[in-house]
């Protein structure tokens, strides 16, 4: 399940489908896009990054009104800067946090307070960031995956409705651009708690009306990750028949 | 459809490091495949893979050298639980198809997951 070079599978047509049919190379894209943590140290040119923001660019949003600013960083001296506060930043609320690690009393005294943590902040200090923050903490992995470049996606927060909609729309559009072209990607959310720092906030212009709570990691791949996972099956209700009757459960992916 | 989320799971934060309040990651090494090149330990988001001699850190540092690590496995803590999320990113990263997924992420009470089911499918052609 694997997409290795040189492999050339068939591939359906666009525009056309019929019952059981290969993926068409969009298909293919999405399903074998992965969140890539492992990059070659060169980054991609700066022209295939322009065209992959022009992926962006043509994104629908609400209202139309493009609520995004990009920002790209290249310079390997404020990306390795990023990486430090980042861990600094997550080293300090895991120091208080962390009832997972260290010794016995410890995990009873931080377990009080970090539940009450999490329910203030229930997204934030769920149990996956909370784990990952855990390992950040204690040297285990790195916050940025060492990319060679980052993408940020800035939120202008008086977009029409709901504009974090729009900024995951236009991100995604960018990641499966970059795949397309053979390049990796990685979505990364923690580059929120940079954004306490008023040193970072101040550099990217963060202050009303804008926010940036995700940014992109781009480079090629290395190694080469891309290809097909599975996932939970989930059941879809079709209401499918009259007003009063109840819908069909159907299991999606099975 | 029937959801089930009482009042009481909603309330209650599970305790994250604990296997009886959460069902975290796990994996299945085929170690006659694998033949210990660490791509699966250096890919995995959060580190939790581990092998005898190396870590996520060593390889992405340099430490580590030799691409000769021995049969990775999931880190668990104390009480049980894994980091793992069950991504597979590992397993698409794995040069042998070393590896499977032995169960699902799914975190308890609070969290719990509603509509998805355990059991985790490739996509499938409609
Ligand atoms: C909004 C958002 C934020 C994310 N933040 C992070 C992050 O901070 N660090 C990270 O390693 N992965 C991050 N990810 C990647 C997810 O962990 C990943 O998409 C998920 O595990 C599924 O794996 P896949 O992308 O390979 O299918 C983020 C993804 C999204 C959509
Ligand atoms: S499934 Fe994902 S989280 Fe689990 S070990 Fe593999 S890469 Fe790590
Ligand atoms: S990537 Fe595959 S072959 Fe390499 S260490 Fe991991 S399981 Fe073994």
């Amino acid at each position: 399940m694997n997409v290795k070079e040189g492999k050339l599978e068939e591939m359906s047509p666009l525009y056309a489908y019929e019952e059981g049919m290969p993926w068409n190379p969009v298909e293919k894209i999405i399903m074998e896009r992965r969140s890539i943590r492992g990059f070659r140290s060169d980054p991609l040119p700066d022209a295939m990054i322009e065209r992959i923001l022009e992926a962006g660019r043509f994104a629908p949003s609400a209202g139309n009104m493009q609520p995004w600013r990009f920002i790209v960083v290249k310079s390997r001296e404020m990306l390795a800067e990023m990486e430090k506060d980042a861990v600094k930043v997550i080293k300090f609320f895991m120091f208080f946090m962390d009832y997972t690690k260290g010794n016995f009393l410890r995990r009873i005294v931080a377990k009080i307070y970090a539940k009450i943590f999490i329910r203030f902040l229930p997204n934030e200090l769920q149990p996956v960031p909370f784990g990952l923050m855990s390992q950040i903490a204690q040297g285990q992995t790195p916050v940025f995956h060492n990319a060679p470049t980052l993408l940020l996606l800035v939120e202008d927060r008086r977009g029409v409705s709901c504009p974090p909609m729009d900024i995951g729309i236009c991100g995604q559009n960018i990641v499966l651009a970059a795949h397309s072209l053979g390049a990796g990607s990685c979505w990364i959310g923690l580059i929120k708690v940079l954004m306490y720092l008023p040193k970072w906030r101040k550099k990217f212009g963060i202050k009303y009306p804008y926010r940036l709570e995700v940014c992109i990691a781009l480079g090629w791949q290395k190694p080469k990750a891309d290809g097909m996972v599975p996932r939970e099956t989930q059941i879809v209700e079709w209401y499918d028949k009259g007003l009063n009757d109840a819908p069909q459960m159907k299991k999606q992916g099975e | 459809m029937k959801i089930k989320y009482s009042i009481f799971d909603r309330f209650r934060i599970p305790a994250y490091d604990k296997s009886s309040q959460m069902q975290t990651g796990d994996l299945i090494f085929d170690p006659e495949k694998c033949n210990g090149c660490g791509t699966c330990v250096q890919i995995c988001p959060g580190g939790c893979l581990l092998t005898e001699t190396t870590t996520k850190v060593d390889i992405l540092s340099g430490k580590a050298k030799g691409g000769k690590y021995g049969v990775p496995h999931v880190v668990q803590m104390k009480k049980g639980a894994t980091l793992c999320i069950a991504c597979f990113d590992c397993g698409t990263a794995c040069p042998r198809g070393a590896i499977s997924i032995k169960h699902n992420f799914n975190p308890g009470y609070h969290f719990k997951r509603l509509t998805q089911t355990s059991d985790m499918r490739y996509p499938k052609r409609g």
